[in-house]
C-alpha cells in the first residue's frame, strides 16, 4: 500500500519564493503601508476590514509618528462659533476678564500664529468629556497670573457660543454678526492662599 | 479577453515596476526644500508657547499628561523624561532639521533631526496638532530613507563655486535614485484627499451643500474678508459639493497622466482659496510640497546617459 507523506516544500521551491520575493521589499512596504494608513484614516462604518488591520498597523503607525487624521470638518462642520475665556478674581476685590480664542478680535498675523490656542482651548479643553484639562490649566493660569503681579482668589473658565444660521447670507460671518453670545462657567477654582508659594 | 485573475496579475507587475524602477531625485529634492523651509515657519509660529504647550509648568503637566497616553512612541522624552530641556533639544532639532532640508546639509541626518522634533511636540501634547504636523512627520519620516545628496544642495553649490576648476571635467552628476520614499508619499498624497473626502460625504451638511456655508460662518476660521457674492446659499453649494468633487476626484485623476498637472494647478487653486478665506496655520502650504513629487522634470541627453 501506498503511504501518503506529509508534504515538505522542498528547499529549492522556498529558495526560489524568497528569490523573486526579497527585491520586491520596496513594493511590499509601499503596498502595505498604504494599506495600513488607509485604513487608519478611514471611517469604520465605511471599511470593514479596519479593525483587524488596525489591530496589526496601529501599533507601528504610533511608535514612528506616522499616524494621521485627515477628518477636519467632517463628517459635519461645528454649527456654532466659540470662545473660551479665563476671569480670575483677586484677594482684593478686583477682577482681570480675558478672551483666549476670540480669534475675530485679533489681527491677521496673532490669529495665525495661535492658531494652536484655538485647537486647545476651542476644540478639546472646553468639552466636558475633556474635564482632565481644566484644573492644570487653572493651575498654569495662576502661575502667570501671580508672575504678573494679581494675586487671584477664584479662576472661573468661560465658554461663549452662538448658534451658525443655517441660512447664508453676508451679514451672518462672525465679525458682523449682531446675535447674542451664551456663556456659561464649566469650571471654577478657589486658589488657596498658600497653593503654588 | 483578459481574465480578472491576468488582470490583477498585470496591475500588480505594473505596480511593482512603478515603485521599484529608480527615478529623477529632483521631485524629491524639491519636496525635501519646501517642506524643510515650511517646518522652519512651523517651529517660529510653535516657539513663543513651547513652554506653555510642552513644559512641566505648562497647561500639560507629566501627571496628566501620562493620565491621556497610554502608548509609546518614539520621541525626545524617552531621552530626557519629564525635563525643561526636552524643550531645547526640540528647537534645535527643529532647526537643524529644518536648515538641513531646506539647504540639502545632510538630508538623511537633517530628515531624522525634523522627524523627531516633530514626534517629540506631537506626543507631548496632542491637543494642539493640525494636520500640517501630520505631513511634516511623514514627509520627514521617509525623507530619512530617500537619496537626494547632491540637488538642491548648498553645500554641493559651496563645493562647485570654490573648487570648479578641479571639478571641471569630471562634475558629478545627479543619477536615479530609489523610487520608494517618493512613491510612499505620492500616495500619502491620495490617501489623505480619499479619506478627507469619503468622511466628508458621511456627513448630512456635506450632502445638502450648506457645509461650507457654516464654515465660514465660524468666526475662529475666518481670515481675510471675500466678496459678499460668495456669501450666498448657491456659492455654498457650488463650494461644498466642488470640495467633495475635488478631494474625491484628485486620486482617482492624477494618474491620468494627460490631466496631472490641470489637477494640480486646481489643486494649487483650492488650497489657495482656502488658505485665504481660512485661518488654518500651515496645512495648506505644506501640502503643496507633495504637490512637487507629481511633477516630472525633463531629463537632458547627458544625464540619461550617465
Amino acid at each position: 500500500m501506498k503511504k501518503n507523506r506529509p508534504h515538505i516544500a522542498s528547499p529549492q521551491r522556498s529558495r526560489g519564493l524568497q528569490e523573486s520575493l526579497l527585491p520586491r521589499w520596496p513594493t511590499i512596504l509601499v503596498a502595505s503601508y498604504t494599506l495600513a494608513a488607509f485604513s487608519w484614516t478611514m471611517p469604520a462604518s465605511m471599511f470593514p476590514p479596519k479593525p483587524a488591520i488596525d489591530r496589526v498597523a496601529g501599533g507601528p503607525l504610533l511608535m514612528l509618528g506616522l499616524w494621521q487624521s485627515w477628518d477636519m470638518f467632517s463628517p459635519d462642520p461645528r454649527t456654532a462659533d466659540i470662545c473660551v475665556e479665563i476671569q480670575c478674581t483677586n484677594r482684593d476685590g478686583t477682577s482681570d476678564r480675558r478672551m483666549l480664542t476670540d480669534m475675530v478680535a485679533m489681527g491677521y498675523y496673532e490669529r495665525w500664529q495661535k492658531d494652536r490656542w484655538r485647537k486647545y482651548f476651542n476644540d478639546h479643553l472646553r468639552l466636558d468629556d475633556e474635564r482632565s484639562l481644566w484644573q492644570p490649566f487653572a493651575e498654569y493660569a495662576v502661575r502667570r497670573l501671580r508672575e504678573e503681579g494679581d494675586d487671584p482668589a477664584t479662576i472661573e473658565l468661560i465658554r461663549w457660543w452662538r448658534n451658525c444660521d443655517p441660512a447664508f447670507s453676508p451679514e451672518l460671518r462672525a465679525d458682523v454678526r449682531q446675535t447674542p453670545w451664551q456663556s456659561y462657567v464649566f469650571h471654577r477654582w478657589g486658589v488657596p492662599r498658600e497653593w503654588g508659594r | 479577453m483578459m481574465t480578472p485573475w491576468a488582470g490583477m496579475v498585470r496591475a500588480t507587475a505594473v505596480f511593482d515596476q512603478w515603485v521599484r524602477d529608480p527615478v529623477d531625485p529632483r521631485p524629491l529634492a524639491w519636496f525635501r526644500s519646501w517642506l524643510g523651509l515650511l517646518s522652519l515657519v512651523n517651529l517660529w509660529l510653535l516657539w513663543p508657547d513651547m513652554p506653555m504647550w510642552l513644559g512641566n509648568d505648562g497647561v500639560l503637566p507629566p501627571a496628566t499628561h501620562r493620565e491621556l497616553m497610554g502608548d509609546t512612541r518614539i520621541s525626545i522624552f524617552m531621552l530626557t523624561g519629564y525635563s525643561e530641556a526636552a524643550i531645547g533639544l526640540i528647537r534645535c532639532l527643529g532647526l537643524a532639521g529644518g536648515f538641513g532640508l531646506w539647504l540639502g546639509i545632510f538630508p538623511r541626518c537633517a530628515a531624522f533631526c525634523a522627524w523627531l522634533a516633530a514626534v517629540s511636540y506631537s506626543w507631548r501634547n496632542m491637543d494642539i496638532l493640525h494636520s500640517g504636523d501630520n505631513l511634516i512627520r511623514i514627509g520627514a519620516f521617509f525623507l530619512i530613507f530617500a537619496r537626494t545628496d547632491g540637488v538642491l544642495s548648498l553645500p554641493h553649490v559651496v563645493r562647485r563655486w570654490f573648487f570648479s576648476q578641479a571639478l571641471s571635467g569630471s562634475q558629478p552628476r545627479a543619477g536615479l535614485v530609489p523610487a520608494w520614499p517618493q512613491r510612499i508619499l505620492q500616495l500619502q498624497l491620495c490617501i489623505l484627499y480619499l479619506a478627507a473626502g469619503i468622511w466628508k460625504a458621511t456627513g448630512p451638511t456635506w450632502r445638502n451643500g450648506t457645509a461650507v456655508g457654516l464654515v465660514l460662518q465660524l468666526g475662529e476660521f475666518q481670515r481675510f474678508p471675500i466678496p459678499d457674492f460668495f456669501l450666498t446659499p448657491v456659492m455654498s453649494q457650488l463650494m461644498t459639493y466642488g470640495t467633495l468633487a475635488f478631494e474625491l476626484g484628485f486620486p482617482v485623476l492624477i494618474w491620468i497622466p494627460k490631466l496631472r498637472l490641470p489637477v494640480l494647478l486646481a489643486g494649487l487653486a483650492f488650497h489657495a482659496g482656502l488658505d485665504w478665506v481660512m485661518n488654518v496655520q500651515m496645512f495648506q502650504w505644506l501640502i503643496t510640497a507633495y504637490y512637487l513629487l507629481w511633477l516630472q522634470p525633463r531629463r537632458d541627453a547627458s544625464s540619461d546617459a550617465s
